[in-house]
């Protein structure tokens, strides 16, 4: 896939620039979920009624998984900016179920950095851990950065 | 309330999909969706992220988050069959800006089909492209057809449905 422009809203605050390295700790973002998170009116669903979870053998109700990765969007996001809007690319699998009551963090950490014309392409493991530690999101995200040029 | 040790034969929107039913290659169809204020300001809400860039400023530009993406290709999934299951792995790529008052052809297919740990995983992949044919997004998901095992023996009446209301 390649492809990605910026466009005029270059100036979106970004907390990594080109001078990241390997083994760069992104911030951690968490949040405690309610079941009230997951309602959509009155509808009854796996992720906010016991018995409609029970019916699909799930021992509780479980979290909507992009809600619960939209931790790791909002850490990227912050991260790298319009890099992540434009450009940003996550391949993530949810390993295990994330129930409503969880408390989740998503961590991170840069694993590569690559040219990508005039941008940088940085590559990052990312992870969301639940209230055991157990990591119940794992996969990779990675967003471009501006690469600029200081002349000599 | 003990768990189901069956998995679910039919709901409200009529049988549940089988695995054998699902085949490779076929498109899911295609949907035109709008992004308008309101939508942003909803997936805003839902996860809770209120960047700048995401409410309006002082010209009224904004973008979208890029996992505002999501459902569109859920729904056709679900057009097409009645999985009511796990998410299991999103894969997705954003290209461009994605801005109110667009609006995306969304189009999608089956790409494969699986078993693993006795259960039954379908892959599709569905991108969205702007009136001028730009491409916005890519993604490609996969998609548990039950939490059970396929083992399991299908039976009785499940409350939740794979098909739902086609709102954020």
């Amino acid at each position: 896939m390649n492809g990605a422009e910026f466009n005029s809203k270059d100036h979106v605050m970004s907390v990594i620039n080109q001078s990241v390295v390997v083994g760069h700790k992104l911030p951690t973002i968490s949040k405690k979920y309610r079941l009230e998170d997951f309602a959509r009116g009155s509808e009854k669903t796996i992720h906010t009624d016991y018995e409609a979870a029970a019916k699909e053998g799930l021992p509780a109700p479980v979290a909507i998984g992009p809600q619960v990765a939209a931790l790791t969007f909002r850490q990227m996001r912050l991260c790298f900016g319009m890099g992540w809007l434009v450009g940003g690319r996550h391949d993530l699998t949810f390993r295990k179920p994330v129930f409503v009551t969880d408390f989740c963090v998503a961590r991170g950490v840069v694993t590569q950095t690559e040219r990508e014309g005039n941008k940088l392409r940085v590559h990052c493991d990312v992870w969301i851990e639940n209230q055991k530690k157990d990591k119940v999101i794992v996969g990779t995200a990675s967003a471009l950065i501006p690469v600029l040029d200081c002349g000599t | 309330m003990s768990s189901a040790r069956t998995r679910v034969l039919e709901d409200s929107q009529g049988s549940r999909a089988a695995f054998e039913d699902i085949r490779i290659g076929q498109s899911i169809g295609e949907m035109e969706w709008r992004i308008t204020d309101d939508l942003i300001e909803l997936q805003c809400q839902l996860d809770q992220d209120f960047d700048p860039v995401f409410i309006p400023q002082g010209d009224g530009s904004r973008i979208a988050p890029p996992q505002i993406t999501y459902r569109p290709p859920r729904w056709l999934f679900s057009r097409a069959y009645n999985v009511r299951g796990l998410f299991v792995r999103w894969e997705s790529e954003t290209f461009r800006a994605i801005e109110p008052n667009t609006t995306i052809k969304v189009s999608g297919s089956i790409v494969e089909k699986f078993i693993k740990k006795d259960r039954e995983f379908v892959v599709y992949e569905s991108e969205g492209k702007d009136a001028g044919g730009n491409l916005i997004f890519r993604t490609r998901r996969t998609h548990v057809l039950d939490f059970l095992e396929r083992s399991a023996p299908r039976e009785g009446l499940g409350i939740d449905s794979g098909i739902k209301p086609e709102k954020i």
